[in-house]
């Protein structure tokens, strides 16, 4: 192959990896309406918070975040979901580790992480985040609950 | 999760844009007959430094001292740190993509090298331009498909 068709093809495969990161940017973290969501069982989650067991959901809005092993986004999400928490009373974050839970994992259908399901006040999925929730996104969701 | 494991999260992200070069002169090299021995040299460095990553950590990695002694001193303190074993993890990734392209050079398949130099080059070029992180996308894929334990 002559020099210049090897630049170009090169050049071409750093176009396409651009373009899919771009892509990439641009439709992670965003939510996505769900209908008919399921209602989310606090007792199979098993989410334990401050020493107990989580038995209720946040009276306005509730943050589901599905984290794994191996997850660097996974902590950031947790640390601006908690800071949401923190803000108002009546939003509540949860997270789980699904790296053990494939049971949890296939029934929510989650393939990465994190996922974020935003559950109404009686814990039913409303909608859900794919990768780290930009910032608006967030304040969006929980503007879209009634107090 | 010890304090010592946590990283600065650009430190990962200047390797994987070394990397990504590395990787772009490889494919450069492997698509001519001529200059294919080089590739293949260069492939084997790279494989080398995806072996580091993955075994020692990235806090031992040769890119991690680069980044500290010449980067990170121009750089702002980070904003917050992050744990070190999801690019560990990335590391054990590109070393097996990396050793399928060794293997497919070695039993004289044309574009095996190329290929998978192209497939390291995605992974690497989308983490450090984008932030991409192979650990949160691809690990609970490959969990739920029963190829990693």
């Amino acid at each position: 192959m002559s020099p210049e068709s090897r630049l170009a093809l090169v050049f071409a495969i750093v176009v396409v990896a651009a373009l899919v990161g771009a892509i990439w940017k641009l439709t992670s973290g965003k939510s996505k309406r769900i209908r008919d969501g399921l209602q989310v069982d606090l007792t199979e989650l098993g989410v334990i918070k401050n020493g107990s067991p989580v038995t209720r959901f946040g009276s306005r809005i509730t943050f589901l975040q599905f984290s794994s092993e191996f997850c660097s986004q996974c902590l950031q999400t947790a640390r601006a979901l908690a800071q949401l928490e923190e803000q108002s009373d009546d939003v509540l974050h949860l997270e789980v580790d699904i790296t053990n839970r494939l049971d949890l994992a296939s029934k929510y259908n989650i393939l990465q992480t994190p996922t974020t399901l935003v559950l109404d006040r009686r814990g039913v999925v409303k909608s859900r985040i794919g990768g780290a929730p930009k910032a608006a996104t967030l304040e969006a969701e929980i503007g879209t609950f009634e107090i | 999760m010890s304090t010592s494991n946590q990283i600065d999260p650009r430190g990962p992200r200047f390797g994987a844009a070394i990397t990504s070069t590395l990787l772009a002169v490889t494919i450069y090299l492997a698509l001519d007959a001529a200059t294919k021995d080089a590739a293949f040299g260069l492939f084997l460095v790279i494989t080398t430094l995806f072996a580091i990553g993955a075994v020692f950590g990235v806090i031992n990695h040769p890119y991690a001292w680069l980044f500290k002694s010449l980067v990170r001193p121009r750089l702002q303190a980070p904003k917050e740190l992050e744990d070190a074993t999801p690019p560990r993890f990335a590391q054990g990734v590109g070393l097996f993509v990396a050793l399928v392209g060794v293997a497919l050079h070695l039993a004289g398949i044309e574009l095996g090298l190329a290929v998978a130099a192209s497939a390291a080059f995605f992974a690497a070029f989308l983490n450090a331009a984008f932030n991409y992180c192979l650990g949160c996308q691809i690990f609970l894929g490959l969990k739920r498909l029963k190829v990693i334990r």
